[in-house]
């Protein structure tokens, strides 16, 4: 078993300097212990037994097991034997869901935002990732083991996304999710008009500043991707007319374009686009373009008016991944309401509840609830707002997203109902692998325990340690 | 309406705001002088749960509370059966009344320029109008203590009622507490800024403002000490009933270095002391239970500074409770519309290691014991104001809905933008 220290500095329990306030800091002192990374073992063999299992996809069974081997969801539900040697979590008076999955994030990336230009579909967040980000490792504590980390709204078009699993401990590249298809982030709004931060004088502002200016540069984009696309099938057809026809001139392929490129996976269907909006009337002109240039919205994000036009939506194929109930943050959020969510399912948009911020990652179940309680979306469609639901967004359902036989081990086990007032998360799986445990976890009460063991003389004689 | 049954005289008094397609209501709702909610389970917070209960209002106050309460004649009744009465929620700390849209600079009001200015009384600022204030209410938050933000000294926070005409209205107290920050190594309190500077310049910056802080709070009691000053300094004034111990200091700090700052400052000065935020108490738990200082704690929706434990901002109000320390929680809604989510800040400290029962006395006695108004709000006894809600369940549970909330003793309508958006457009029909 490897073991990482990310904080070092455990400071012995010497003297309180008492000089200033600050001196005696002892929070300050004392949280600098060590948290241990313990790269867990393969989840070969794992057994969640006599659990509350929540599928996400099945409804919810009593008294059920979850067999795991190798990494994926071997069997669901009761009466399952137990293989010998299988690694055993006694799931008793536990609750047991799919691993939460954000469909919008920005954690654990050096960069959010290319924003010097209004197109930068060629960069991309897989480039910037940070595997020792503590936002990682405090998600996984919420029950979240999966991240669409995308690039922020600064521009019309921003850069590729990139979806991770929180396998917190092992190398940055271990954080990709194989098999998760690639996607890019749109923007439309206040953001990418930059009216709320400052202009720098002398500074030419970029364009677009309007929401029409938003528009056009869509059109002017993806027109682009099209010729750039016809260029390619033109030298493609030359090539296969020169393989039937030595004669013929070798033709020369166009200029490769890492930007256009992007796009024209985009229009090809191959590339999954996450687009923030707000407003009505941005998103109906998003859905607009997309449909006159053939390719579909994978998911709205924030879509805070998409109460508005769920059906435009809906009849669109666009998912939608908003708020549970934050609003008025800016003017285009004034219109949010937090019957949002449950009022776009009831008119059948797929609707998930993200969080855009490591704060609200670890308490997405929280959130959650806000479904049923604003609107009166079920239990079962309200955890799939961050599970099954976010996994269809980011097109991993196969994958993950519902506790299924043939999915990956993607596991919250939690100590009471994901929605219940008291509840947290006791133990986080991915692949099967336990990436938390919170009885090994460096919580306050620990650290509060061991800086009384510290103070505290010893008394022990022997001092065999 | 989606929210409640009730008797057909309270829907159309609650229906009194005008929904989409109808003109507005010229007349103001009639106002009944008296209500009894029937069939309860009134959850007092002092003393036992009473089930099968009924709560008598009557001008404004609580007439009557129990099992066996005759319903009086004339009195509009609400069947309470399988329903549950709280008394009215109290957030210790955001800026209700003073922002409205976070990114339109014209809609907040929250920041005086100078790090000084005990002279400001947030209340003369309150807007009553202020379309947060049906939001948040219609959860159960039924008060709150707003107050300014930024540089040392804000000024006077207010006590206010989520209902009234007027800002002197609302204000359960207009004045309830002078609010200060204490400097902080590394940036400043609470939203006072931080910077790129090393730590040896930070902490030298530090110790200058807090020297400036204590000439400041010298030259005031100076100032009070004498009989009629000329010429008179207001903002010196306003901070005597601060320096005489009449009134609570709230100190928004983080740190438990900035903690320690603040109890030198008060044996200084003989100052009452209220910690607000101050994530870093869990390190002076007994201390501050010795010295009855009470933390309000929050908001819980925030994560751990620098390399805490993950936990740290979830556990420390229940550290807190068990050390003996009086807590109570704010929001710190800012106008981002948190200050509704009151009780689910409450719920996530249950969740780690805070008594649920603590919990819900953390966002009703205790705070209204803290502010002084023990006698008027915060619980559900006979004489005090009748600010309180009915829901079907536990309020700490976000499915829990609310179903009708009181404040002073008027019904209110469920007119917020919220509600009134949710009606209109979920009878959009099918394009």
């Amino acid at each position: 078993m490897m073991r990482i220290a990310l904080f070092a500095l455990p400071l012995a329990a010497g003297a309180l300097a008492a000089q200033t306030p600050a001196a005696q800091d002892t929070t300050r002192r004392a949280t600098l212990t060590v948290l241990k990374v313990d790269i867990p073992p393969a989840g070969t063999l794992v057994a969640i037994t006599n659990a509350t299992v929540i599928t996400a996809s099945h409804g919810t069974l009593e008294n059920a097991t979850v067999l795991i081997r190798n990494g994926k969801i071997a069997a669901v539900g009761q009466g399952i034997a137990v293989p010998a040697g299988a690694q055993l979590i006694d799931g008793n008076g536990k609750y047991v869901m799919p691993g939460i999955i954000d469909a919008h994030s920005h954690s654990a990336s050096e960069g959010i935002n290319e924003g010097s230009l209004s197109n930068t579909a060629m960069v991309r967040i897989e480039d910037v990732l940070r595997e020792d980000a503590i936002g990682i490792y405090r998600s996984l504590a919420g029950g979240v083991t999966t991240l669409n980390i995308l690039h922020g709204s600064a521009n019309t078009i921003g850069g590729q996304n990139a979806v991770v699993k929180l396998r917190w401990g092992l190398p940055v590249d271990s954080l990709l999710f194989a098999g998760a298809p690639p996607g890019i982030k749109f923007a439309l709004g206040e953001n990418v008009r930059r009216t709320n931060v400052p202009q720098i004088p002398g500074r030419t502002p970029r364009y677009p500043r309007t929401r029409m200016g938003q528009e056009e540069l869509l059109r002017e984009v993806f027109t682009r991707a099209r010729e750039y696309q016809a260029e390619w099938k033109t030298y493609e057809d030359a090539k296969a007319r020169r393989r039937g026809d030595a004669k013929l001139a070798e033709p020369l392929p166009p200029k490769r374009d890492l930007q256009l490129d992007a796009l024209v996976e985009i229009l090809e269907g191959k590339r999954l686009v996450h687009a923030h909006s707000y407003r009505s009337d941005e998103i109906l002109m998003l859905l607009q373009v997309a449909k006159d240039f053939g390719f579909k919205i994978a998911s709205l994000q924030h879509v805070l008016e998409g109460y508005k036009i769920a059906d435009e939506i809906a009849a669109a194929g666009a998912g939608a991944s908003t708020f549970a109930d934050n609003w008025a943050y800016k003017l285009e959020a004034f219109d949010a309401i937090p019957f949002n969510a449950a009022l776009m399912a009831e008119r059948g948009v797929t609707v998930t509840i993200n969080s855009d911020s490591d704060e609200r990652a670890r308490r997405l179940y929280q959130e959650a609830a806000k479904a049923m309680k604003y609107g009166g979306a079920s239990e079962e469609e309200a955890i799939r707002m961050i599970t099954l639901n976010a996994a269809k967004q980011l097109g991993v359902e196969k994958l993950t997203g519902s506790i299924d036989v043939g999915k990956d081990a993607d596991i919250a086990i939690f100590n009471g109902h994901p929605f219940a007032p008291a509840s947290r998360v006791e133990m986080t799986l991915i692949d099967g692998r336990v990436f938390f445990d919170r009885n090994k976890a460096p919580t306050l009460e620990a650290l509060i325990e061991a800086l009384k063991r510290r103070s505290r003389p010893n008394t022990t004689s022997g001092g065999a340690q | 309406m989606i929210r409640r049954s009730v008797a057909a005289a309270i829907a159309a008094l609650a229906l009194s705001a005008p929904l989409a397609g109808q003109a507005p209501a010229v007349q103001p709702p009639s106002r009944p002088d008296a209500y009894a909610i029937t069939n309860a389970t009134i959850v007092p917070v002092v003393g036992a749960r009473i089930t099968n209960g009924t709560v008598v209002i009557r001008n404004g106050r609580i007439e009557a509370a129990g099992a066996g309460v005759a319903t009086p004649a004339g009195a509009v009744v609400i069947d309470g059966r399988g329903l549950f009465v709280y008394p009215g929620l109290i957030d210790s700390g955001d800026r209700m009344g003073l922002t409205e849209i976070g990114s339109v600079p014209g809609g907040q009001d929250t920041q005086e320029l100078g790090q000084y200015n005990p002279q400001n009384d947030v209340i003369s600022a309150v807007n009553p109008s202020s379309v947060h204030i049906p939001v948040t209410r219609a959860n159960g938050v039924t008060s709150a203590v707003t107050s300014a933000e930024g540089g040392m000294i804000q000024g006077t926070a207010a006590l206010i009622d989520l209902a009234g005409w007027t800002p002197e209205e609302m204000a359960t107290k207009g004045r309830v507490a002078m609010v200060m920050t204490y400097p902080r190594v590394g940036g400043g309190g609470r939203r006072f800024g931080g910077g790129g500077q090393g730590q040896g310049n930070q902490a030298e910056a530090q110790s200058r403002q807090v020297q400036e802080l204590y000439d400041y709070l010298r030259d005031a009691g100076a100032y009070n000490a004498r009989s009629n000053p000329v010429p008179q300094n207001l903002a010196f004034a306003a901070l005597g009933p601060a320096l005489r111990g009449e009134m609570p200091v709230i100190f928004d700090v983080q740190t438990e270095g900035q903690i320690r700052g603040v109890l030198a400052l008060a044996d200084t000065f003989k100052l009452k002391v209220v910690l607000r935020g101050a994530t870093g108490s869990w390190a002076l738990a007994d201390t501050l239970a010795a010295r009855k200082i009470p933390v309000i704690v929050g908001p819980l929706t925030a994560t751990p500074e620098g390399d805490a434990p993950y936990d740290a901002v979830y556990a420390y109000p229940g550290v807190l409770a068990k050390a003996g320390v009086t807590i109570a929680f704010q929001t710190n809604d800012g106008g981002e519309g948190d200050a509704r989510n009151l009780p689910y800040n409450a719920a996530l400290a249950t969740a780690y290691g805070l008594d649920p029962e603590e919990a819900l006395r953390a966002i009703t006695i205790n705070p209204a014991r803290i502010w002084g108004v023990a006698d008027k709000i915060g619980s559900i006894e006979v004489g005090k104001v009748a600010n309180l809600f009915v829901t079907n369940g536990d309020p700490l549970d976000v499915r829990t809905q609310v179903k009708h909330v009181f404040i002073r003793g008027q019904l209110m309508p469920w007119d917020d933008r919220h509600t009134q958006e949710y009606q209109k457009w979920r009878a959009r029909p099918k394009p």
